[in-house]
């Protein structure tokens, strides 16, 4: 009955994952040993769709095997190679794994409940329960599975995540940026109107990176595992999309709206601020991190001073020309009254041309 | 330059903001939108790939306007103190309001600005200031040149606008148009003001044109 499932290289065909799937409950209960590797040593080998098929099968094998709390009908294997044949029929497949384990299982015949939902729906559902787990487990796949667990489905729903810890880091980031946009937006709504204060710049910036990191806190501790997830090279696109909305979405509400050469240096200065700011919150151990915010407070605070500094060079700069073209013209001027025979046309174009 | 603003809410079809700066409530509304102006000139679409094509489009026509003011204040750092400098200022004018203009959409939609722009701010003052050192002549020719150029981008634009969907595209249809029939007027402008009277005419079109277009291609190519 038992195979030497421990090998990834002996799961090759359809009818084997399907019988080792079928076993799994056995391989489970006698060595412990999740199978979810040989449902994912399946993916290179074939389609997504019908992968899909399999694991929604195993979903509603499993969860029933597992959980015993109602009586299954055997997965019909018509309707996985239906739900694998078609994307559209997903949103099918997908019904008869809902929300309520205890109850849509009796949907399988075809027709399907009034709320079904997506499976980006129940992937976010997912993900977001796993958050509960990650102080216990990290950010890994094992959290995903425990929380898959909780929600009533079997915990081979990881194969659903093609990126694993990655996808639950970037869904977490994803959250967190989302409410902070919504903060914003609300504090913005009180501001245009009248009932509250506009900040200044730099206490809005530090008001809305502290806001941000204070999000972090209840994963602090395993946030540096999280923090080399996404410098992963497969995700540093993601990870790099979420940071630039990020920082698009702080400046826009601190009222920037340059549309030179400054929209680049600012967000450019921020996203310092909030890397280096998270850094040091990592390895934070004052008191409601007060070190990190008085180290954010001093990095916003060299941000303001530059700006200024390069406004003043600026000007400097500016009055420096001016008085060196008034010299110019004082001593051009001079030599034209001195000396009118000359051909003063291309002298006059070429004054022109300086100032 | 940069300008700092608080959002203001508007209402979506009026042309008054929904609040003065005192702050009243107002319960009549239909729905609120963030913007300067009363009208949007961008239609609100929720279509990824149409967003990223409409804000492309505004990078390039903003960079452009960028570069032909740039242009103009190269031609008047040369020619300032001469005949044509009244006319070479009212063209100038006429493209610091298209800049402005792009400037508030770009601002409105949070449109990325290109990262070229301290590039053709060089780029732009060097031809004007190299074309108006031949002479009135060649400050009109390069004129003529750019602005044929920018038409014909503004055109090939209207042509993409038209073919995908001219009811959506209507206000940003009418602000293109317009702006590339004051482009043409001063295409001809320059014609009218012996810009063709030039020997090194010829030679100084196809640069001035060759600039603009690798110009619009990069800016195409590096914001694809």
């Amino acid at each position: 009955m038992i195979f030497g499932i421990k090998e990834k290289s002996i799961i090759l065909t359809n009818f084997d994952v399907l019988f080792a799937i079928a076993t799994n409950i056995h391989v489970r209960l006698k060595t412990g040993f999740v199978l979810q590797v040989a449902v994912q040593g399946t993916v290179s080998l074939q389609c997504s769709n019908v992968r899909r098929g399999f694991h929604r099968a195993a979903l509603l094998r499993l969860a029933s095997d597992s959980k015993s709390d109602t009586s299954v009908p055997p997965p019909s294997y018509h309707e996985v190679h239906t739900a694998g044949e078609s994307s559209s029929s997903s949103a099918q497949g997908e019904s008869s794994e809902d929300a309520q384990p205890n109850t849509s299982f009796q949907d399988q015949s075809g027709e399907h409940g009034e709320d079904y939902e997506t499976e980006e729906q129940l992937q976010a559902r997912i993900l977001t329960a796993a958050l509960e787990f990650v102080p216990q487990h990290g950010w890994t796949v094992e959290a995903i599975a425990a929380a898959a667990e909780t929600l009533g489905l079997s915990s081979a729903s990881t194969g659903m995540f093609n990126n694993g810890a990655g996808d639950l880091v970037l869904h977490f980031v994803a959250q967190c940026n989302a409410q902070l946009a919504e903060t914003l937006a609300e504090q913005n709504n009180q501001v245009q109107l009248g009932q509250a204060e506009a900040k200044k710049t730099a206490e809005f910036l530090k008001d809305a990176v502290e806001t941000r990191l204070r999000m972090l806190i209840p994963y602090i501790d395993t946030w540096p595992q999280a923090m080399s997830i996404l410098l992963l090279p497969h995700n540093i696109p993601d990870s790099l999309k979420h940071l630039s909305t990020m920082v698009d979405d702080i400046w826009y509400y601190a009222g920037d709206r340059s549309t030179d050469v400054n929209w680049y240096t600012r967000r450019a200065a921020l996203t310092g601020i909030y890397n280096t700011t998270e850094l040091v919150m990592v390895q934070d151990s004052s008191p409601d991190f007060e070190e990190t915010w008085a180290f954010l407070d001093n990095r916003i605070k060299d941000v303001v001073n530059m700006a200024n500094t390069a406004k003043q060079v600026q000007a400097t700069g500016e009055a420096v020309v001016q008085g060196l073209m008034g010299a110019a013209i004082t001593v051009t001027t001079q030599k034209m009254i001195q000396f009118p025979e000359r051909n003063i046309l291309s002298t006059k174009r070429l004054l022109g041309l300086l100032f | 330059m940069h300008r700092f603003v608080r959002p203001q809410l508007m209402l979506r079809d009026s042309k008054q903001p929904l609040l003065p700066r005192a702050g009243h409530l107002c319960t009549n509304h239909k729905s609120v939108v963030s913007s300067v102006r009363g009208y949007v000139v961008l239609p609100p679409t929720s279509d990824e790939e149409e967003k990223a094509m409409l804000h492309r489009m505004m990078r390039v026509d903003h960079a452009g306007e960028y570069g032909a003011n740039r242009i103009y204040a190269g031609q008047m750092a040369v020619l300032g103190r001469t005949q044509i400098s009244p006319l070479i200022q009212e063209m100038w004018d006429q493209e610091k309001q298209h800049l402005r203009k792009f400037n508030e959409i770009l601002a409105e939609n949070r449109v990325r600005p290109t990262l070229l722009l301290p590039l053709w701010n060089i780029a732009g003052f060097a031809l004007g200031a190299g074309s108006a050192l031949l002479g009135k002549e060649g400050a009109m020719a390069c004129t003529v040149a750019v602005e044929e150029s920018i038409s014909e981008h503004y055109n090939s634009q209207i042509r993409t606008l038209m073919e995908k969907d001219p009811e959506k595209y209507t206000e940003l249809l009418q602000l293109i148009k317009e702006f590339r029939d004051d482009e043409m007027e001063h295409h001809d402008t320059g014609l009218e003001h012996d810009a063709e009277s030039v020997n090194l005419n010829y030679c100084h079109d196809r640069m001035s044109c060759m600039n603009y277009n690798i110009k619009i291609q990069i800016l195409n190519n590096s914001n694809n």
